[in-house]
């Protein structure tokens, strides 16, 4: 998962660097990349860059950009603040138009491409609709290094409070107590993120990245959790 | 048992898909792992015992390691206990065998190089000897604050003004 998460910010890094060095003209001219012709007829490519696109001469589906902005892609504003019903709906229709059922009869090539896009639309559709991952991706956009150092006793009532609730979590299992600490878990991450929204929202991108820290220690107890319910 | 064993093993893997767990642990980090030294706690209220408690953010790790010192400064039990991967529990373990019977001093210049170094760490898991270097820090720092009331006064006073 964080394996994941890093290959994913690290893609959004350099998605940052190309898109802020110049805005992508809509029309292209002489010398421009090879890319944006079609790879099965050779017919120039009009389009959004970035989105899943057909060829408008042959309807062959072409690549996904290496590395597209997540929020463009999934048609929400750049923003901590999404409607998740939006993107489930985004999310849908995408994998409507290029899930790899749909491209069984079609040439190998193309067939690869559809798996890219759907795969990269899973990724995408994931890292947004989690508050967590969706908030370090916006720091990430902005530049912001996602906090890497240790906490120490600054923090210490927060990190005795996380130490205990993962005292009680390696206890000999009980349903009671489990519940208690999944309201618990919930309750907080409920909390988190409307603080995380709100720092968002007046731009203190620091203190965004202090709180998605906290986020993570909840993240990672909640993952506990659910392994411990999962009867083995 | 099978099942018991596959558990364990689940266990050992760190952040699923992480380099790691392919290449897997190098046996003296199985070892801490499968039989931890001086796992527990000490009293936390005691005057000779430093307690640190510290946390990765970039995991959501947490680690407590503690200090027992006697009368001549010479750390004479060591205890932690740490919810994380295999490698956070293996340098935490490592680092409390080698605290004690060290001078706080001595036990100061533990390096997280070092503990690295002793359970052969990959790149992906410096952090966690990292973090075992900053408990072993917190814990002293900890109990020199108890040993110097008037310093912890005149820092309480800094913190309140």
């Amino acid at each position: 998962m964080q394996a994941a998460l890093r290959q994913r910010l690290g893609r959004v890094r350099w998605a940052l660097r190309v898109s802020e060095a110049a805005p992508r003209p809509r029309c292209v001219g002489p010398g421009s990349p090879a890319a944006l012709r079609c790879w099965s007829c050779g017919s120039p490519l009009p389009g959004a860059e970035g989105l899943p696109r057909f060829c408008p001469g042959c309807r062959a589906l072409q690549p996904p950009a290496p590395r597209p902005d997540l929020f463009r892609l999934m048609d929400c504003d750049r923003s901590f603040r999404i409607d998740a019903q939006q993107l489930q709906r985004r999310f849908r229709s995408l994998q409507r138009a290029v899930h790899p059922d749909r491209f069984g009869r079609r040439p190998p090539k193309e067939q690869y491409y559809s798996e890219q896009h759907s795969s990269l639309i899973n990724k995408a559709y994931q890292t947004l609709l989690n508050p967590l991952s969706r908030g370090l991706y916006l720091l990430e956009l902005s530049g912001v290094e996602p906090a890497q150092e240790t906490d120490c006793d600054a923090d210490s009532v927060f990190l005795t409070e996380i130490m205990e609730i993962n005292e009680k979590l390696a206890e000999p299992k009980n349903e009671d107590i489990l519940e208690e600490i999944e309201t618990l878990i919930k309750v907080k991450q409920e909390e988190l993120t409307k603080e995380v929204t709100a720092a968002f929202e007046r731009d203190d991108l620091q203190e965004a990245k202090k709180l998605l820290a906290k986020m993570k220690y909840f993240a990672n107890l909640e993952d506990k959790l659910k392994n411990k319910k999962i009867p083995s | 048992m099978a099942a018991l064993r596959a558990a364990g093993a689940a266990l050992l893997r760190p952040g699923r898909g992480e380099a790691v767990a392919r290449l897997g642990y190098h046996k003296k980090v199985v070892d801490h792992y499968e039989n931890p030294r001086n796992v527990g706690s000490l009293d936390r209220n005691a005057k000779n015992v430093g307690t640190g408690l510290v946390g990765a953010p970039a995991c959501g790790d947490v680690m407590k390691l503690q200090v027992e010192v006697d009368e001549n400064g010479r750390i004479v039990d060591a205890r932690f206990k740490t919810f994380g991967c295999g490698s956070a529990i293996a340098s935490s373990s490592l680092a409390t065998e080698w605290v004690k019977g060290k001078t706080v001093d001595e036990a100061l210049k533990i390096k997280n190089t070092d503990i690295a170094k002793e359970l052969c760490l990959p790149p992906v898991k410096l952090h966690c000897s990292m973090l075992a270097e900053d408990a072993i820090k917190a814990a002293l720092a900890d109990y020199k604050l108890k040993q110097d009331p008037n310093k912890e006064e005149s820092e309480k006073k800094a913190n309140n003004a």
